[in-house]
């Protein structure tokens, strides 16, 4: 985990409870007690925001709308400690200083923090969990919608989803839990439960079991700073419940979150994800050269948006309600854009390219011999899904997995079952400069009538189209078309410009359509034994390669 | 060594009609079609997770020492949304699961169909609804 370098005080209620942890066994004496009493008494006033100055949303709640940040430690360590290598000094956010441990969970703490370095699930990039996801030193994005509230966060691209409604799905546990939300006058309380046991409250160790149940309470103090409180109850491990409290303050520096997806720079820097230098970005300082073969003609046919089919249900500013869960039916997208049988395990498609007529890629004919040389057992390695990364775009549309999608006050957010989110401002901003490259790309969207028109760019070109290994570069800039055929159906496009890769402009289509059910959480790196296997199957390919010479 | 309940490893000679299991990964690139593979064999250890879920069980390998085999299934998501349950599988019953056998030649499988001790047939991979994909 990469540590923070903000010098500021957290917030100066958990400050006044400041007990480093060498000093921890002192709160057992009298005097420390009187401190430490005195803290409380400070922190367990109801937070109360200062009255009109909030902003509110149309109907009238406290707007969390924004990229927030913790200017604390918490992240090292709950409790107050000094630094050492690797941990950035901090007061405790513990309300009374320290957490109950049982006497058992108190030793397996001590254990947890000795052999950190390995067995903290953040070292592997796992999902750290929740509330660790909140304090980490890393800008989230909070989205808010009457029914849902949706968090992504610059960490992995993780996300979190707090309905406002519904109950949890029975019987299945999440490494980010189940999130419900509720507002309790001008605090939204969310209750958090089926969590697993796997998560760590912070580098330090400090940890829970699956009974872990979390009551957070988010209250709005001016209009940039949030009051967060969380109440922590675990009758496995701790004696009683505990509190902890601390401040996000708004981010103003940066207009938009960032990526930073922890497993594929990890990957990157050992060389186990290896650069493929036809096609990620080489940096700004490298001056591309576009292929002679490229022709940027329009389609046979002009765009028209299609025909609705059935009532669409409307925002009361009139604009399409695209809000609900998704799955796409893109035909087998993920195994092949174009048409194809079904191929041992790898499933048929009816192909979904409708420009050009022919339904075929319009490869350049490196491009059309790479994508040969992708699609074998040796190189199912190195496709990033298989490594859980971000699928990029247009693939995150038609991965598959149930997708979410948002329309808070000027935005679209789709969240991604497998983790992934994106995020598409529609306030006409410009892109980010060119030489910032991401996984998901700039997106910026814009309303043509019913149709919502999404332009991305600053792609990195690590992405693949599918499977089978079909091709984009950096130079990719997609165009997608989501137009309401009903209540219940999307009609989705997306028109890609790839002058490395291909001779021509091409268009898939297809539709995505509602689901009944929520959309839940895939967990892909925490249980990705396959990565294992097909790195076994790609290592013996080269072995024998070698010996062949 | 319990090895006398323990069924034999029978390779099967036809290539069975594999489900439509979505990945996140290339099936055909890990597992080999040539390879079809049906073992009979007790439930030691289930890892129910995303994105595919685990399935081991302990068969008699052919000097009749146990050996542990590990078989993939469609993620925890999925499952839940067929309908399977953490109860349906029991620790300790014996299973009998067909698919294919990895490229590498480890002891690692893809699961086609599971067959319960009661006779009950599970689906291991993911529903194909109609348009091909979920």
């Amino acid at each position: 985990m990469i540590g923070g370098g903000h010098p500021s005080p957290a917030a100066r209620c958990p400050h006044s409870t400041m007990v480093p942890s060498v000093y921890r066994h002192l709160a057992r004496t009298v005097a420390a007690i009187v401190v430490l009493a005195a803290g409380v008494t400070a922190c367990s006033r109801a937070p109360a925001a200062t009255g009109a100055s909030i902003p509110r949303t149309a109907d009238g709640k406290p707007n969390l709308q924004g990229i927030w940040q913790v200017r604390n430690r918490a992240s090292y360590d709950l409790e107050g400690h000094v630094a050492s290598r690797g941990m950035l000094a901090g007061t405790t956010v513990v309300q009374g200083g320290a957490i109950p441990y049982q006497p058992w969970a108190a030793e397996k703490r001590i254990a947890n923090a000795a052999s950190r370095q390995t067995a903290d699930p953040v070292a592997g990039c796992h999902l750290p969990g929740v509330p660790r996801i909140m304090y980490m030193d890393f800008p989230f994005q909070i989205f808010q919608t009457p029914e849902h509230i949706a968090m992504t966060f610059e960490w992995s691209l993780v996300h979190r989803r707090i309905a406002m409604n519904g109950a949890p799905a029975d019987g299945i546990d999440f490494w980010m839990g189940d999130s419900r939300g509720r507002w309790d006058g001008d605090t939204l309380v969310v209750d958090v439960t089926h969590h697993n046991d796997k998560t760590w409250f912070d580098m330090a160790g400090n940890f829970h079991s699956e009974a872990l149940q979390l009551v957070e309470r988010y209250t709005l103090m001016d209009a940039d700073t949030i009051n967060y409180e969380v109440t922590v109850t675990d009758p496995k491990v701790f004696t009683r419940p505990w509190t902890m409290a601390m401040r996000f303050h708004r981010v103003t520096e940066e207009p938009r979150l960032l990526e930073y997806q922890c497993h594929s720079e990890d990957e990157e820097a050992s060389g186990a994800f290896e650069r493929d230098p036809r096609t990620w970005y080489p940096g700004p300082s490298v001056a591309v050269t576009l292929p002679p073969q490229w022709k940027d003609e329009a389609p046979a046919t002009p765009w028209k948006a299609p025909a609705p089919r059935g009532t669409i249900k409307r925002l009361p500013d009139g604009k399409p309600d695209l809000q609900g869960f998704f799955l796409s039916d893109a035909g087998g997208a993920n195994y092949g854009l174009g048409k194809h049988e079904r191929d041992f395990l790898t499933p048929e498609g009816r192909g979904v390219i409708v420009d050009p007529p022919d339904g075929l890629l319009p490869l350049q004919e490196w491009a059309k011999a790479e994508t040969v040389a992708r699609n074998t057992p040796e190189r199912g390695y190195d496709d990033p899904t298989a490594h859980c990364f971000v699928p990029g775009v247009p693939r995150s549309m038609y991965v598959p997995g149930y997708m979410q999608i948002l329309q808070p006050p000027g935005y679209v957010v789709t969240l991604h079952e497998r983790m992934a989110w994106r995020i598409v401002p529609l306030d006409g901003r410009a892109h980010l400069p060119d030489g910032m490259r991401l996984w998901q790309g700039d997106s910026t969207g814009r309303w043509e009538g019913d149709t919502l028109v999404i332009e991305t760019t600053n792609l990195n070109g690590k992405a693949w189209l599918n499977e089978v290994g079909e091709i984009v570069s950096h130079a990719e800039r997609v165009v997608e078309r989501l137009t309401p055929l009903d209540a219940d159906t999307i009609q989705y496009e997306a028109t890609v410009r790839d002058p490395l890769v291909y001779t021509r402009p091409w268009t898939i289509a297809f539709p995505i359509k509602r689901q009944k059910d929520e959309m839940l959480e895939v967990a892909c790196l925490e249980g990705n034994d396959d990565l294992q296997h097909l790195k076994e199957i790609r290592d013996q390919a080269r072995a024998k390669k070698r010996r062949g010479r | 060594m319990r090895a006398h309940w323990l069924a034999g490893i029978v390779f099967v000679t036809a290539v069975a009609a594999a489900p439509s299991v979505t990945a996140h990964h290339s099936f055909s690139a890990e597992f080999d079609a040539n390879k079809p593979l049906k073992l009979k064999g007790k439930l030691t250890e289930v890892k129910w997770v995303n994105p595919h879920s685990w399935i081991y069980i302990e068969v008699a390998g052919k000097d009749g020492k146990p050996e542990k085999w590990a078989w993939e299934t469609a993620g925890i998501n999925n499952l839940y949304r067929q309908g399977w349950k953490k109860t349906d599988l029991v620790l300790g019953t014996v299973l009998v699961i067909d698919g294919f056998q990895a490229r590498s030649g480890a002891r690692v499988a893809n699961a086609s169909t599971i067959t319960l001790e009661n006779g009950k047939r599970l689906f291991a991979g993911s529903p194909a609804p109609s348009g091909g994909q979920k």
